[in-house]
């Protein structure tokens, strides 16, 4: 083994097996994971199961008996069972496919049974509200099973002003219906009264509707259209665009590059400024050159970044064919997107040996980072509009400046756009010169750098070290 | 026998301040040189040049029969002042990982580096972190770690800065048994009384100019103060006060003698020209009032050497005390 790969093999090892770098890394996905299994189950078991009565006073006579068939558990059961079908279906036109789980089919029987158990009383129209509403106060919507069946927990007031149109009170008012009231108990599930008022809301309607001698029914029918998706003609054929996977697939392409990058190069600065300050750097060099000291180290800490970004990557991978959506991935974009990283990593690696190996802490590095770090912030801020105009002047510019280029190629070659072929091999080519520019500087000043001990050089002599020797 | 380290002609600039100057330097093959010379007079950076860490601006230099030590760096073992340890790794992975890194495969890199520890003593701290090991134990790991691919050329700089008493007097034990076995040993120190006891040669600079290159025997003989040292045995407050001036008014007038300096214990005597010091020496036991503790003709000592040098070269006041006492030596070793 030559010399560069064992400095490398150490640089590697000494990162990767520490507590620090291990949980940093697993911890994540594995919190990811946690929450998208175990949080819609806390939260469906968390829905409250709501018993008692709704109470109706309709002084119109119109929608009562809607409002009978349209207030009781079964129907509210229904409806919750048609909600969750069509958020599945709507899922499913986006593109995602979910798989059929035995799992969530329990929890939804589970679901349908834990439903509300509501029954409707009609109170006489002419019934007092200040009276009725008063059992209210004694009800105890939180505790389940335990509460009594009969509990009052709302109460409707129905104006005959909201169904028959009333007189105008003056003669420059426009007629206007009058609105109904809605009483419940504090804390009263907010999925139930969000359907008590859209029922009652839908049986005034068709109470006017019938009053007017329409048919509700025709009426509805009339009035609404079935949402349809939007086709994509392109030369290739039509596609649906799927606008959610279109915008996170290369945000998600490029913060995996920049994450990976960033832990890398961070890990190389830090690595650096240890050798240092633990006075092991001139030891070091005593057996292996400042060149093959720092391309070392530069190999070791691009193992570490590669690890994380198949890591990361492959379970990525796992994710979109686990739903069926690996349609979405570009073999090549894999090919570019490696490619890329390591033109990002040289790029940020280079600049990362030579901060460490110029100054005696951290501390100093922080303040020779900070220009790096806004540079590094830049595709951050970019990524939105880059993804959403791929081929606009700022994108196709910023393509051709490094470092931020690998991390806008990537968002543009990740989206759903094509972008000019000629771009992806000039892009690359100015990226690997720049590479190459970067370790050649890094070197000159590594060379320097790591013997030197006391005030922390600036830019400027950063520059002059350079430019030396 | 051909020269372990061979040097022309060196000059090195950082900036202004001129490092080393026209530097010629030759170690030969199998010597033990002591390299000597105040803070600042350009040790660190002839002996980085040397081993190609950093390079010269003009000037030859060759390294074990090769133009530069990049290309025989296996075959040097190199302990440099500014030296430590990865904090955080064990010391057997720390030594055979600088083994490896100095050519040796991974089977034997692991058995010396165990075979070593056995011999310092750290046999039981092979598995623990090189952070827990007292300063003394770095040196010695650190040492380890410069010996353990048997190079043919072990540079030490400032090897003795730091150790204790004891561990000096181990150092010194481990660099005659290196030298036993034929490795050239170069190294650098500001300890006069180690450079005196191990050197057969010594070479010194002084602001980047060499001042002083040669065997121990002929700076001795070169530096020979002509000098013999007597203390009167009579030396209570009141004798001193009492005899002494007799004595000194009799030394004065003694023949042979040259001239007469007092100091605490007694009196330095100038050699005259022509005199022949051991019969000198033997008249003045039997002519001293009182007899004689103690009579001796000086030997030079380095560290007279040494301040001679610095102060004839820059007059340039050197405290003696930091030559004798290692904890008022340069920097603290940087562990």
């Amino acid at each position: 083994m030559s010399k560069t790969l064992m400095v490398a093999r150490r640089e590697f090892l000494a990162t990767v097996l520490t507590k620090g770098f291990l949980l940093g890394i697993l911890l994540p996905p594995i919190i990811m994971a946690v929450a998208l299994t175990l949080v819609p189950l806390l939260m469906n078991a968390a829905a409250p199961k709501t018993t008692g009565t709704i109470a109706v006073i309709d002084r119109s006579g119109l929608v009562e008996d809607a409002l009978r068939v349209s207030l009781n558990s079964d129907a509210f059961q229904a409806r919750r069972a048609k909600k969750m079908e069509k958020a599945q279906q709507k899922i499913r036109s986006g593109g995602i496919n979910l798989p059929s789980d035995p799992r969530a089919e329990a929890i939804q029987k589970n679901l349908a049974s834990g439903g509300p158990s509501l029954s409707v009383i009609i109170l006489p129209r002419d019934a007092d509200p200040e009276k009725e509403k008063q059992p209210i106060l004694s009800a105890r919507v939180r505790d389940g099973d335990d509460a009594s069946r009969s509990q009052r927990v709302a109460l409707v007031v129905i104006p005959e002003g909201a169904v028959r149109m009333p007189a105008p009170v003056g003669a420059d008012k426009e007629p206007a219906f009058e609105h109904y009231q809605l009483l419940t108990a504090p804390k009263l599930d907010i999925e139930v009264q969000q359907d008590i008022s859209e029922e009652v809301d839908h049986a005034i309607v068709d109470a006017r509707l019938t009053a007017a001698s329409l048919d509700p029914k025709a009426v509805r029918q009339l009035t609404t259209t079935p949402v349809t998706d939007t086709l994509v003609i392109t030369p290739e054929g039509e596609r649906t665009d799927n606008p959610v996977t279109a915008m996170l697939l290369p945000a998600g392409f490029m913060i995996l590059l920049w994450i990976s990058v960033l832990v890398g190069g961070q890990g190389l600065l830090m690595s650096t400024v240890e050798e240092k300050s633990s006075r092991v750097m001139e030891v070091l060099l005593s057996a292996v050159s400042p060149m093959q000291l720092m391309v070392g180290k530069i190999l070791g800490q691009m193992g570490v970044a590669a690890a994380i970004m198949s890591l990361y990557s492959l379970s990525g991978i796992g994710a979109l064919v686990f739903f069926s959506q690996s349609h979405l991935l570009d073999p090549m974009l894999l090919v570019y997107t490696a490619i890329y990283f390591v033109i990002a990593f040289f790029l940020m690696a280079s600049m990362m040996a030579a901060i460490g190996s110029a100054v005696n802490d951290i501390r100093e590095a922080q303040m020779l980072m900070q220009p790096i770090m806004i540079v590094m912030v830049i595709p951050m801020v970019l990524w939105l509009p880059i993804s959403r105009n791929p081929n606009g002047m700022f994108a196709q510019i910023t393509s051709f400046v490094p470092p931020i280029s690998p991390f806008v190629m990537v968002v543009r070659l990740a989206g759903s756009e094509k972008i000019p072929f000629w771009q992806v091999p000039v892009s690359i080519a100015i990226g690997v010169a720049s590479m190459i520019f970067m370790a050649w500087a890094a070197a000159k000043i590594f060379r320097i750098g790591v013997l030197m001990y006391g005030k922390p050089p600036n830019l400027k002599t950063l520059i002059r070290w350079v430019r030396m020797a | 026998m051909p020269d372990a380290i061979t040097i022309r002609n060196l000059t090195k600039t950082f900036g202004p301040k001129v490092a080393v100057k026209n530097l010629d330097l030759s170690v030969p093959q199998g010597s033990l040189c002591g390299f000597i010379g105040p803070n600042g007079a350009g040790k660190t950076t002839t002996i980085r040049m040397i081993m190609s860490i950093i390079f010269p601006d003009s000037g030859e230099l060759s390294v074990l029969g090769k133009a530069s030590a990049i290309e025989s760096k296996d075959r040097i073992g190199y302990l440099p002042e500014e030296r430590g340890v990865y904090r955080k790794m064990r010391v057997l992975p720390f030594l055979t990982y600088m083994a490896r890194l100095k050519g040796l495969d991974a089977g034997a890199a692991k058995r010396k580096s165990l075979d070593w520890l056995g011999r310092m003593g750290l046999g039981d701290v092979a598995r623990k972190r090189c952070e827990e090991l007292s300063k003394g134990m770095q040196q010695k790991v650190q040492f380890i770690s410069a010996v353990i691919h048997e190079p043919d050329l072990l540079i030490l700089d400032e090897v003795f800065s730091g150790l204790d008493p004891v561990n000096r007097r181990l150092m010194r034990e481990l660099i005659e048994e290196q030298h036993k076995s034929g490795r050239t040993i170069v190294f650098s120190t500001h300890a006069m009384y180690e450079a005196e006891q191990l050197c057969d040669r010594v070479f010194m600079i002084h602001r980047g100019v060499k001042v002083l290159d040669d065997t121990l025997a002929d700076i001795r003989a070169r530096f020979d103060p002509k000098t013999i040292v007597v203390e009167p045995l009579n030396t209570g407050e009141t004798a001193v006060q009492r005899r002494f001036p007799d004595i000194e008014s009799t030394l004065r007038s003694f023949p042979g003698v040259s001239h007469v300096e007092r100091d605490r214990d007694g009196f330095s005597l100038g050699v005259a020209e022509g005199a022949e010091p051991s019969r000198l020496m033997a008249e003045l036991a039997a002519a001293i009032p009182g007899g004689v503790r103690r009579i001796e003709l000086k030997r030079v000592n380095l560290e007279d050497v040494f301040i001679d040098l610095v102060q004839s070269t820059a007059g340039q006041h050197v405290d003696r005390a930091d030559l004798r006492n290692p904890a008022a030596e340069e920097e603290p070793a940087h562990v």
